[in-house]
């Protein structure tokens, strides 16, 4: 069996083209692949659409970075640290489409991407002003003559999917070990995968982890190793989200950011930057 | 039930009023960046709903255990879950679901007389004036639960309580009727001037009780509608000595539910200092409340 471990900017650059439809993981401040995006930044990718579950500074910086044409996520903020100011921008400017989403919308496009099938129906949304702003979404009644009104939910078919995990092995088992939200969906789903992991284990080791591996190896493109890389997010239970990063993130121009944190950074430089030791042991659960 | 409490802020009384909807036998969802709530039903478990279940979508978990309300570290409470799912399961069995998920509250940036709100934008969609981090959920589960859904705001004022929401986000009563999807819709508005509820016959919002110290005048002026106004008008039940205890001293100490409230250099600051006490701790695990 060929190993998928390669670089972080191996990996970037093979898989992910301009123009793509990206998959992140993660939710909000939590085991987002923050690394990845500071590569697609670092390779000036253009022109992508991103889709996550629940996003916040993952989008904003794609979207700050330059890199996105257009989201599609329920939901893109900074929680108690407040909105997501380029991603705000990007919108109001008109700069980026959206394409509006609920939960419901996300997790079910993706189950029909496992399925085959154009669409699935779902009895929400009926009643709200989402018909108005997508119009690849429609109501219909229930072919089967039960009366019932219901949403038409189209599929989403990911290019590619990024997500950060705790474990996996050179082959692609990935192992998550807190909540896995929509990442198995869209690992599973996606036309190529790419886990960035914590750690790098022997497959035998996946074996005995209580939940074993929620990515398989099969649908896995590449394997890239980053301790911390999901930096200023979370990676339960190794470490909490950094707080204080976030905050500097949020009061520090754009353009200065770049330079500072995402440019000709390796990752050791770049943790150095965020704090070194210091913050580590900060955000160390 | 103890003294009602003389000493108490306006969180407090937004918290409270929230945690006494919870019944012992509800699904409580805590959403992403509510502090509020979280508090609210925590306080509700340690106190009349012991049975109660949390249901995290921080962390697509189901957990039985109270813990203190924590900012950076609510994964620890997340993880310690009888079950995991992810989004998809959760999302998916737990929206037309009446046990699997029971009770959530949403806080609408824009509301209007028949519960419908709005949490997308200010302005046109297209060419927003201000853009909103999004709905997340609400547009699924808002007209599914068959308990009705739970809307709070600390913001009772015009710009919150408008004639027409610029985008219906959540579903209220469309048109004064409940919606075709069989949920009860909206029970009630809890805000930082009254509780409202919604009228049985034509289901436009009406005034359940004003909180002491607040007059009809000001309810009505800060509302961008006409308000249906009971005859005999009844006073907010503040929160009791017991409530106020708990909520201080065990359930949020740190008084992280207050970011929700305040705004500014207020905020900011209470925020660093949430940060600072929380990275000082030696113990990374909340305190259990049992």
């Amino acid at each position: 069996m060929d190993s998928k471990l390669m670089s972080l900017e191996e990996a970037i650059s093979s898989y992910v083209q301009n123009g793509d439809l990206i998959g992140i993981g993660g939710l909000s401040f939590w085991r987002k692949p923050i690394c990845a995006c500071r590569e697609i930044i670092r390779q000036e990718k253009k022109d992508l659409s991103i889709c996550t579950f629940v996003g916040g500074i993952d989008v904003d910086m794609l979207v700050g970075g330059g890199c996105v044409s257009e989201i599609r996520a329920s939901f893109v903020g900074m929680e108690v640290f407040g909105m997501a100011p380029h991603y705000r921008k990007g919108v109001e400017s008109g700069e980026i489409r959206i394409s509006e989403e609920s939960e419901a919308s996300i997790a079910l496009g993706l189950k029909c991407s496992y399925l085959k099938v154009p669409f699935m129906p779902l009895k929400g949304i009926i009643g709200t002003d989402f018909p108005k702003v997508r119009d690849d979404i429609k109501q219909f009644e229930d072919p089967l003559g039960s009366g019932t009104q219901l949403m038409a939910m189209p599929k989403i078919d990911l290019d590619v999917a990024i997500v950060h995990v705790n474990d996996a092995d050179e082959f692609g088992n990935g192992n998550i070990e807190g909540a896995v939200w929509l990442d198995d969906d869209m690992a599973k789903t996606a036309k190529k995968t790419i886990i960035i992991s914590e750690k790098l284990v022997e497959t035998e080791d996946i074996i005995r982890l209580p939940r074993r591996a929620q990515i398989p190896m099969q649908t896995t493109a590449a394997v890239v190793k980053v301790p911390f890389g999901a930096h200023p997010t979370s990676c339960f239970p190794n470490y909490t989200f950094d707080p204080i990063h976030i905050q500097t993130y949020l009061k520090t121009d754009f353009e200065e950011y770049k330079r500072k944190y995402i440019l000709n950074k390796t990752h050791s430089q770049y943790l150095e930057e965020v704090g070194g030791v210091q913050t580590i042991l900060n955000v160390l659960l | 039930m103890s003294e009602y409490s003389k000493d108490y802020t306006m969180d407090e009384m937004l918290t409270v009023l929230m945690a006494r909807e919870v019944r012992n036998d509800d699904v409580m969802i805590v959403g992403v960046a509510t502090p509020c709530v979280w508090a609210a039903f925590t306080l509700a478990k340690v106190t009349h709903a012991p049975d109660a279940i949390f249901h995290y979508i921080m962390g697509n978990t189901y957990v039985f255990e109270p813990r203190q309300v924590s900012l950076l570290y609510l994964e620890m409470n997340t993880a310690r879950a009888y079950k995991f799912q992810n989004s998809g399961e959760c999302t998916l069995e737990s929206l037309p679901s009446d046990t699997l998920t029971t009770i959530e509250w949403f806080r609408p940036a824009q509301i209007d007389m028949y519960g419908n709100t709005n949490n997308i934008c200010i302005g046109e969609w297209k060419n927003p004036k201000i853009r909103f981090p999004g709905c997340a959920g609400i547009a699924d589960f808002s007209m599914f639960y068959s308990r009705g859904s739970f809307l709070y705001t600390p913001r009772h004022d015009r710009k919150t309580f408008v004639p027409k929401v610029d985008f219906i986000s959540g579903v209220g009563f469309p048109d004064g009727k409940p919606s075709i999807c069989g949920g009860s819709g909206p029970q009630c508005v809890i805000t930082n001037l009254a509780y409202l509820t919604f009228d049985n016959e034509t289901k436009r919002m009406k005034i359940g009780t004003i909180h002491p110290g607040i007059d009809l005048e000001t309810v009505k002026k800060s509302t961008g509608f006409e308000l249906i106004i009971p005859k005999d008008l009844k006073e907010t039940k503040p929160p009791t000595e017991k409530e106020i205890k708990l909520l201080r001293g065990k359930v949020d100490p740190l008084e992280i539910r207050k970011l929700e409230v305040l705004g500014g250099k207020e905020r900011e600051e209470l925020l660093n200092q949430v940060i600072e006490k929380e990275l000082a701790m030696e113990k990374r695990f909340p305190n259990l409340l049992l």
